[in-house]
């Protein structure tokens, strides 16, 4: 009797509990075996998940909540993750059916992204002529669009007006003037330049004429043909010792203390991005440093060529909801309201041409504009993953230094080949 | 609700039972709110786990069966450790006879479903239209089409009809059209798989929606054969063959993305064969096992020494002493491990300051990266130190003090009746937690990546490799930073091989341990 008792009480607990939790975990499997062909009052609301990073987020969600409000029972969440972090998460969260609609990217992820299988295709027809070719360009991998792209970045000289009034005609003239101001005091570092960094070292690099992959003709680029080793790329090895040794590049110098130092007007110049005068708290613009915008100048003669990165929208291959993601990125991210907006917040010139002609007139995207108008797109190419880390090996050893620059990247140079042969 | 609570005073429950009911009617919960996804998902090993491991728990603690009573204490501990250690163990093992990479990152039916989307992605030349997504009341979809030159067409799955403007009415809620209606886009998203999958035949392919209001002409350029198991080029009639989870054509043109397949001991060989491992992988090896052996000795003495300094029973404020000993074992490591490289950074770093020397403590590449596994060495030995100092006063306590007595009274001298009294009897207790170390020190990835990330990097290595990596950074090196994407397969065929060793130095150690104990 008592034990019956006990399975009976315990039956109803079960119960109660296993109705409460059913009626949580109803709605998802009632929507998602929905007939094929109901009449046309649907009761789902479509909801849209978009992963953005910290910056990107606040502003993003302003025009996701203006699209909610426009289509009334569509709801659009926006989650915050590192920017490093949405690449590699969406290639494991999506496939599992966990990951989101749409993700902001940078156009240098699709190689992975699409070997992976995680990005599906973009089509804007003709709305493809509104934005700048470059930017088309770089979302385009094997013939296709991946992309809508928003911002173009790429770094610049950016120097300090104040202890600098008149730009530096050649590098030899800048290292000058930055190496005496440090002599007399005036400055901690003479150069703002995060090292090892091969990203922001590659317009020095490029000056000498040094190349990561050859170029097709048709732009695209040549995973057999490696140029850290070519005969360019081994002159400004011994360039950057040579500046190492003077004094010009300290490898104890990141991206933090490049921030901090020429922010407080304790460098005279720096090699950086939009993103460091757009950072709030420590940025150029919220410390009110007097600066300016430029192309780096000459080397040798030689025209510093920076990386340029396009960055964009792009909907996941396992998207739930397909069509409201590419009715979100295609018929609202690429509008011109959007992309100033977007570019009032990260200070990269935006990529449709109509708010580009607007933000020009803002001189540090003129600045960066014509340091990117010499700058190559940054290789998309899967290949290229297997070349940062041992280039950036090579530069501490070069920073370091000790040992020879020359054979640092003609030893990069190999460990790339045997990576890339290994697959 | 309210009928249960009535009726539970009626029962007379004691207590302890009604306790009992609850926290099983949680687990049970518990699994029934977990059980529709994992369907959803078609898990369906774990659904099997579920159910057995929750009605398992069920008959243990309801049955009254004697012989059932052991199990109370062990099934729970038995259900966590099938969960937190077999089964991640399991998977790795089977992961690492997987091709599992970026390239090789979905199922088969995914990775089909996909490569034929993406072969009907329209041309850039194509012919586009702006669309308005339609329904009839018997919820039949359609497509009000507009060509460039503002030409109106109704877009059924029987074809293409022009369609004179005068039929189309535009109403509050959209256009209405030959008793269609406009759908919303809230609407359209409630019927998104039936609207991609709509194809409206024209010349030239099919017309399919992008977004809710474009649409363009395409065809798709591939077929997939699941008689043949092949994909063939609609156009040329090439064929592609599945080869190691990728379709292949003969002239070794591959289609992205590929699949997951089983690859034997692929993995394992390439560990073995490959120029990038046999290089820096066997310093990465020696240096591993001078890091996990010298850090447990370094913390093993430090700690017992500081432990038997403060075991002098006069000592004053040694209760102070000893907590400000273990704060280092308090704070959280990744905190302490990025504090540590902070102090020991060359140009803005107080080590340099305070010592006055100009040295490159995380840098330093010479003599085989001498300093900063030095350095690498004191920062684990102060990171770890406080454990062995607690566990060693303890074990020092439960040693009785007539033993050192009796070593005094037979004339034995403070260092001689420590070797051979206090310290066997000491190891006996503590060799086990030794051990327990060595082996987590041996994967200690987080203390390395954190002040050094393996670098100074090893100059003219095959791969790139640091003077400071161990077997795990370096794995994580080759599996996700310097290849193309990440290579979970291959970085747990290495992980497995770690498991292997570390297992062998273990056992060889505690048989070590069984010998101290005959010693007693």
């Amino acid at each position: 009797m008592n034990r019956a008792l006990r399975f009976l009480a315990l039956a109803a607990v079960v119960a109660l509990v296993g109705a409460a939790c059913g009626g949580q975990a109803a709605p998802p499997t009632a929507t998602g075996t929905a007939p094929p062909t109901t009449s046309p009052a649907p009761t789902l609301s479509g909801s849209l998940l978009i992963w953005a990073d910290e910056t990107r987020a606040p502003i993003i969600k302003t025009f996701a909540d203006q699209f909610a409000a426009q289509n009334p029972g569509v709801t659009v969440e926006i989650q915050q993750l590192n920017f490093g972090d949405i690449r590699d998460q969406l290639t494991q969260a999506g496939p599992a059916g966990e990951g989101p609609d749409v993700i902001i990217g940078a156009h240098d992820w699709l190689g992975q992204l699409v070997t992976a299988g995680v990005v599906a295709p973009i089509d804007l027809g003709d709305r493809a002529e509104e934005f700048l070719p470059v930017a088309i360009q770089a979302f385009t991998y094997n013939g296709q669009l991946y992309g809508v792209p928003y911002a173009i970045e790429n770094v610049a000289l950016v120097r300090n007006t104040e202890l600098v009034p008149e730009p530096p005609a050649t590098w030899e003239e800048l290292t000058q003037v930055a190496l005496d101001l440090k002599e007399k005091g005036a400055v901690d570092i003479p150069l703002g330049l995060q090292v090892p960094d091969p990203y922001h070292e590659f317009p020095l690099f490029s000056a000498f004429g040094g190349y990561v992959f050859a170029q097709n003709p048709d732009g695209t680029y040549n995973p057999e043909d490696l140029g850290i080793d070519s005969p360019g790329g081994l002159r400004a090895a011994r360039a950057f010792r040579e500046w190492t040794k003077m004094g010009l590049i300290n490898k104890d110098v990141n991206y933090d203390v490049m921030i901090e130092k020429f922010g407080t007007g304790k460098a005279p110049f720096a090699i950086t991005g939009p993103w460091a005068i757009s950072q709030p708290d420590t940025g150029f613009k919220a410390t009110g440093v007097p600066y300016v915008v430029e192309p780096i100048p000459p080397v040798e003669g030689g025209m510093p060529r920076p990386f340029v990165g396009v960055q964009g929208f792009m909907v996941s291959a396992f998207a739930k909801n397909p069509l409201i993601a590419q009715t979100f990125v295609v018929d609202f991210m690429a509008t011109d309201e959007a992309q100033y907006a977007l570019y009032q917040v990260g200070g990269r010139a935006p990529a449709l041409r109509s708010a580009f002609e607007r933000a020009s007139s803002d001189p540090d995207i003129q600045g960066f504009g014509q340091s990117g108008a010499n700058g190559l797109p940054m290789p998309a190419i899967p290949e290229m993953a297997s070349v940062w880390t041992a280039w950036t090996d090579a530069y501490t050893i070069i920073f370091s230094g000790k040992g020879d620059p020359e054979k640092a990247f003609r030893d990069a140079a190999e460990q790339i080949r045997t990576l890339i042969a290994g697959g | 609700m309210g009928r249960v609570g009535r009726a539970w005073p009626a029962l007379s429950v004691p207590p302890g039972l009604a306790v009992k009911l609850l926290l099983l009617a949680a687990v049970n919960g518990l699994a029934l709110l977990g059980l529709p996804r994992m369907v959803e998902q078609r898990q369906w090993g774990l659904v099997v786990g579920v159910v057995v491991a929750t009605g398992a728990v069920d008959v243990v603690y309801l049955s009254r069966v004697r012989s059932l009573l052991p199990l109370k204490y062990l099934i729970p501990g038995t259900i966590l450790l099938v969960l937190f250690q077999l089964y991640p163990v399991l998977y790795t093992f089977y992961t690492s006879f997987t091709n599992w990479s970026t390239a090789h990152n979905l199922s088969k039916e995914q990775a089909i479903e996909l490569i034929l989307a993406r072969s009907e992605a329209p041309r850039p030349d194509a012919q586009r239209f702006q669309a308005r997504p339609l329904v009839d009341p018997q919820g039949r979809l359609a497509l009000l089409l507009t060509d460039r030159q503002g030409r109106l067409f109704l877009g059924t799955p029987n074809g293409l009809e022009a369609l004179p403007p005068a039929e189309v009415r535009e109403g509050p809620a959209g256009v209405e059209v030959r008793g269609y209606h406009q759908l919303s886009l809230v609407e359209a998203a409630a019927h998104q798989e039936e609207l991609l999958g709509l194809r409206i035949p024209t010349a030239g392919g099919s017309i399919r929606l992008n977004t809710v209001t474009t649409a363009a002409v395409a065809t798709p350029t591939l077929r997939y054969d699941p008689r043949r198991d092949v994909m063939v080029n609609v156009e040329s009639g090439k064929v592609y063959r599945p080869v190691e989870g990728r379709f292949v054509a003969d002239d070794g043109e591959a289609l992205f993305p590929g699949w997951r397949v089983f690859v034997g001991f692929d993995n394992y060989v390439k560990a073995f064969t490959s120029p990038a491992i046999r290089g820096p992988f066997f310093r990465a090896f020696v240096w591993n096992y001078v890091f996990a052996a010298s850090t447990v000795f370094l913390q093993f003495v430090l700690g017992l020494a500081l432990a038997m300094a403060l075991d002098h029973r006069r000592l004053r404020w040694r209760r102070v002493y000893r907590s400000l000993l273990v704060i280092p074992y308090a704070l959280p490591s990744y905190l302490t491990s990025l504090i540590w490289a902070g102090l020991l950074n060359q140009q803005f770093g107080p080590v340099n300051r305070l010592l006055g020397t100009n040295l490159d403590w995380l840098g330093d590449p010479r003599w085989f990266g001498l300093l900063p596994k030095s350095a690498i060495l004191l920062v684990t030995m102060w990171l770890g130190f406080p454990y062995f100092f607690l566990v060693t006063t303890g074990a020092l306590q439960s040693i009785p003090a007539e033993y050192t007595e009796a070593a005094a009274v037979d004339g034995a001298s403070g260092w001689y009746a420590f070797r051979t009294v206090k310290l066997p009897l000491l190891l006996t207790a503590v060799a086990p937690l030794l051990i327990a170390s060595f082996a987590f020190n041996f994967n200690n990835f987080n203390t390395i990546y954190l002040l050094t990330r393996g670098g100074p990097p090893i100059a003219g290595a095959q791969t790139p490799a640091g003077h400071t990596d161990i077997l795990i950074t370096y794995t994580y090196r080759l599996a996700f930073e310097v290849g193309q994407g990440s290579q979970f397969g291959f970085a747990t065929s290495i992980s497995v091989l770690i498991f292997v060793m570390v297992m062998a130095i273990s056992m060889l150690s505690y048989r070590k341990t069984k010998a101290l104990e005959q010693v007693r």
